[in-house]
């Protein structure tokens, strides 16, 4: 079965989606003579609400089912060293993709050092199983097309909560998808096509990514009244940081 | 005037504003190194631990500042009984959320890079938080001097503003709520009984 020609799941997710949003229909937005309630309505950017609180709710209900005790056990049943080789693994097998955006956003440095950590750590790291150019002096960053996009001066559209994938907009969706489409990894096993090591490393990333949240989305949800409304704050804001490069994911200077 | 005297002219402001800097630097690295050695500890009651923090707490952050911000544009025309009665809840919230935090802590540290200073003229000191195994969290303070005192008016955790996410936590509360301040209220006491430490 071949993964990237597969545009039926797609097609039926965005009827899905079209069909949740029609039963849910859209925010109010509140009377134009309030200026300060409208601009509020403008900083909140969330005129699809009632659907995106919708998907959220069953968002919630998936990852406390499924999900976060997932996470829950494998925090607890690997070891901090098997953790970290996963993590670097993964990395490693995205940096073709980070190097492809450092290239668009016209970062050379940065697309270099994405270069140089490839071959160092594919090469001396086992395959990319032990970040080797990190102590080496080389840190890691991350970059995706959502950011390329935004670096273009495409705005990020109204929030969009995604299904499963959780907090996002029109531009990092379409970012998501994109990354899918040209990865090396996903494309390869399209030509020799295999799907399993396609869905196989989408599922560890996301299990590796919702690890590495449990205790921040356990505080976010712990510390604020409205967990929706918190986190789409906390999901925009930290986008933003991203997109200007401007966090330091290492703690290396 | 000379042009050394303009030079002079031109240069005090920054000079200044170096010397707040680093006044700034050492008032944040103090509150971390103070929260460690009295908050932090272990083999600690969690209602000791909570008033411990409360102290620290008041005495280092601008709350009534930080309420209003919170609050926004619904700060006006609350009644003022409305008002310390929010900014009551809301340390509340923070000390219990704080020292939940706190109990957890062991062995981080804080590693200051720099200082800037933000077109408000508050100085933003930047940090990281290391940990032990996980990744470091990139944390900003917001610091405002008055006089000789300095307060933190705000938290950037990863780029997300505490203000700007409370007050979009708060007013989606408020907005389900008919805008009614006291609904807001309602819900931050059920949550302070959720969540205090006894």
């Amino acid at each position: 079965m071949s993964v990237l020609k597969h545009s039926s799941i797609a097609a039926r997710l965005a009827a899905s989606l079209i069909a949740v949003a029609l039963v849910a229909g859209c925010a109010t937005p509140p009377p134009a003579d309030d200026k300060e309630a409208m601009a509020d309505w403008t900083q909140t950017n969330d005129p699809l609400e009632p659907m995106n609180r919708a998907i959220f709710d069953f968002n919630l209900a998936i990852d406390k089912a499924v999900l976060k005790p997932v996470a829950q056990g494998y925090r607890w049943a690997m070891p901090q060293y098997g953790k970290d080789r996963v993590r670097d693994f993964l990395r490693n097998l995205r940096a073709p993709v980070v190097f492809v955006n450092d290239v668009l956003q016209g970062e050379p440095d940065r697309a270099m050092q994405t270069l140089m950590r490839f071959a160092f750590n594919t090469g001396f790291g086992i395959g990319g199983l032990i970040d080797v150019a990190e102590p080496g002096g080389i840190p890691y960053h991350d970059e995706d097309f959502g950011q390329t996009f935004a670096v273009w001066g495409i705005g990020e559209g109204p929030y969009l909560v995604l299904p499963i994938l959780g907090p996002s907009n029109p531009r990092d969706g379409v970012g998501i998808a994109t990354e899918w489409l040209v990865d090396p990894f996903n494309l390869y096993m399209d030509h020799i096509d295999r799907s399993w090591p396609v869905w196989t490393r989408a599922g560890v990333s996301g299990l590796e990514k919702r690890e590495r949240l449990l205790d921040t989305l356990d505080e976010i949800e712990r510390s604020s009244l409205d967990y929706y409304s918190a986190l789409r704050s906390t999901y925009r804001q930290n986008r933003n940081a991203e997109v200007k490069n401007s966090l330091n994911p290492t703690g290396i200077r | 005037m000379s042009a050394a005297t303009v030079a002079l002219a031109l240069r005090a402001p920054a000079v200044w504003a170096a010397a707040a800097d680093g006044e700034s630097r050492k008032f944040i690295q103090n509150l971390a190194d103070t929260a460690m050695k009295t908050v932090a500890v272990k083999d600690l009651s969690d209602a000791e631990r909570a008033a411990r923090f409360r102290s620290l707490f008041v005495n280092t952050f601008d709350l009534p500042e930080i309420s209003k911000l919170v609050l926004g544009r619904f700060w006006r025309p609350a009644t003022a009984e409305q008002r310390t009665e929010f900014q009551k809840l809301f340390e509340d919230i923070q000390v219990y959320t704080w020292t939940r935090r706190f109990k957890e802590y062991s062995g981080e540290t804080l590693d200051i890079s720099s200082v800037e200073t933000d077109v408000s003229g508050d100085a933003v000191v930047v940090s990281q938080i290391r940990r032990q195994s996980l990744g470091p969290i990139n944390v900003s303070w917001r610091v405002r001097q008055d006089g000789a005192t300095f307060r933190v008016v705000d938290i950037i955790v990863e780029g997300a503003s505490m203000i700007v996410t409370y007050r979009s936590d708060y007013s989606g509360v408020l907005s389900s709520h008919g805008g009614k301040l006291d609904g807001l209220l309602e819900v931050m006491r059920d949550k302070v009984g959720q969540i205090k430490v006894s």
